[in-house]
């Protein structure tokens, strides 16, 4: 707002800055304490003033590795979310293409199909999927956690938006050199897709990587668990009030997101915002 | 359905011999969208119908049994009174949380907006609770929530007599709220930064020069333009309301007395927990009322809005 030549010193500035920090307090005050209290042994975590760093000690992990199957939820996460995305690929790329630029009987119909199912949010689906991934015997299964997330309206919808922008002569002209089906998908489609798919790519993981209602639906042990479901579990049977350890465990949950937003903060907003434009 | 396969009538091109292809142009279109529309058709059309047939069956999953019981999940899910309790809670839940993260949402957007240096690092700051696992970080809430030796009971308990959130039937709810302001403000402020950066400058110099004062400039200048954003944010907030499910089942399992048991909660309370697949899925109908009811809502305001734009 402020065009001028104002110093980054200027009182107003610097009162911006205090205040913008005393909120993040707030923000970040969790995560602190949740990192302090996984790095402090057991029986000091309520001793002190609960905000400083005493004694440091690794023991509430080694209690999580020893105890938690971590290591299997987070590669039942892993494959959880990458299945989800390459599915998506394969499903929701070539329809959005052919939605976008292809001309045929039926695209009126089909697009108003995938603006109806993306009016519904999917913890309206859920009781019936569940009955219905019950009659294939399909709970307490990874593909219950993955089956009903590959078709995924909204990616379409943003695909087709991507598609739509690109000038219409760059398709025509592969297709007249006699570029075959999936020829043109894979060799001109899909690298165009390319920065949409990061976006979205970036929405897919986020948001199955961190979901809990889902699989408290459909998982009945910890066999296909994925970390939110598996450490919830776990918290509740094993470790009721070993705070040590229940912190440690957060932290092992909380930290690959973390890490991947540190690391790629602008994509991670953009994706993440996307979920927003889930309703629109 | 008929599809004739005639390559050649559409592309005459008599001078090169036409590449074989065993996908004729006139059904490539079909092989591409088919999978999608059935599996949208299994996952997601198919499942609004089974919810209304549902709702009028005893369902026996393990058994494979299905009982038409009539209205009488419908009469059992009203004489409960679970359902009116959970649309109360939804609603208080969604008070508590949509107007307060957006006025906090925006007055971060503003302060980001108005510095110099330094953006970026609050912009992360605050948008760190959206990017973490919320689960896991109620597990975390849970633990300061905690009674007597927890953070919020040894300050906030100690000076305003206010402890043991999270068995106490009045404040239940509005702790899980907190948690919920604090992962959405970030989300909030993200809208309104993108949506300050389309606020026209020329207006505001217009009115500085003019020598209205920042008050004024927000009020006249930033403000309207920023109603889209409004918009978006506050329909985004209440379906984030609506869908809350995550603190709820870490922080209070919906409890205590059903004092913070919301509809998506209460969904899989009936649904999965007692196993009552015909009550879950009358909670299932409310919900989609309220999604559908908050979409129609956002289609009548930006509807409003682009009608102002045009004046």
């Amino acid at each position: 707002m402020t065009s001028r030549s104002t110093s980054p010193f200027a009182p107003g500035q610097i009162a911006i800055h205090l205040a913008l920090a005393a909120g993040a307090v707030f923000m970040l005050l969790p995560f602190w304490l949740m990192i302090r209290a996984a790095l402090t042994p057991e029986a000091e975590i309520f001793s002190g003033n609960m905000l400083t760093l005493g004694t440091v000690t690794l023991d509430n992990f080694r209690r999580v590795f020893a105890e938690v199957p971590i290591i299997r939820y987070y590669l039942n996460g892993i494959f959880v979310v990458v299945a989800i995305f390459l599915g998506q690929i394969v499903i929701c790329v070539p329809a959005a293409y052919a939605l976008a630029r292809l001309h045929f009987a039926g695209r009126e119909l089909s697009l108003w199909i995938v603006l109806g199912a993306l009016m519904i949010p999917y913890q309206v689906t859920a009781i019936p999927v569940y009955v219905i991934l019950a009659q294939f015997g399909l709970i307490d299964t990874r593909s219950a956690l993955i089956l009903p997330f590959v078709a995924n309206a909204f990616g379409v919808f943003l695909l087709r938006q991507f598609f739509l922008a690109i000038p219409g002569s760059v398709f025509e002209a592969a297709r007249l050199d006699g570029a075959g089906a999936f020829h043109m998908l894979f060799s001109v489609v899909l690298p165009m897709a390319r920065p949409a798919l990061v976006t979205f790519g970036i929405f897919s993981f986020v948001s199955h990587w961190n979901d809990y209602f889902w699989p408290s639906f459909v998982l009945r042990s910890d066999a296909a668990a994925t970390i939110p479901f598996g450490i919830v579990r776990f918290l509740d049977a094993e470790l009721g009030s070993d705070y040590g350890p229940q912190m440690a465990a957060a932290t092992l949950a909380v930290l690959p997101l973390l890490a991947g937003f540190l690391l790629a903060q602008r994509q991670f907003i953009n994706g993440i915002a996307m979920s927003a434009g889930q309703v629109e | 359905m008929t599809i004739v396969v005639d390559d050649a009538a559409i592309l005459a091109e008599p001078s090169r011999p036409l590449p074989r292809r065993w996908l004729s142009r006139r059904l490539e279109p079909y092989v591409f969208v088919s999978p999608l529309l059935v599996l949208i058709g299994i996952f997601v059309l198919a499942p609004g119908l089974l919810t209304v047939v549902l709702m009028f069956f005893n369902v026996d999953i393990l058994a494979g049994t299905w009982k038409f019981t009539g209205s009488r999940n419908i009469q059992q899910a009203i004489g409960r009174g679970e359902i009116a309790n959970s649309i109360m809670v939804t609603i208080q839940y969604a008070l508590l949380t949509v107007p307060a993260s957006m006025v906090l949402g925006l007055l971060v957007a503003l302060g980001i907006n108005g510095l110099r240096v330094g953006g970026s690092f609050w912009r992360a700051a605050y948008f760190l609770p959206v990017a973490a696992t919320l689960v896991a970080m109620s597990i975390v809430w849970r633990w300061m929530f905690l009674a007597r030796r927890g953070l919020v009971d040894q300050t906030v308990g100690k000076w305003m007599g206010l402890t043991d959130w999270l068995n106490s039937s009045d404040l239940s709810l509005p702790a899980v709220a907190i948690v919920g302001n604090w992962q959405q403000i970030g989300f909030v402020a993200i809208v309104y930064l993108a949506g300050l950066a389309g606020v026209p400058k020329h207006l505001l110099e217009a009115a500085r020069i003019d020598g209205a004062s920042a008050w004024h400039r927000f009020w006249h200048v930033t403000w309207p333009a920023l109603g889209p954003a409004t918009v978006f944010a506050a329909v985004i907030s209440s379906i984030q309301a609506l869908r809350i499910f995550d603190t709820i089942a870490t922080m209070t399992k919906g409890g205590p007395a059903g004092s913070s048991e919301t509809l998506t909660y209460l969904l899989w309370k009936r649904g999965i927990y007692y196993f009552d697949i015909g009550g879950g899925a009358v909670v299932t109908v409310v919900l989609l009322a309220f999604a559908l009811l908050a979409t129609w809502i956002q289609k009548r305001a930006s509807r409003r809005l682009e009608r102002a734009g045009s004046r």
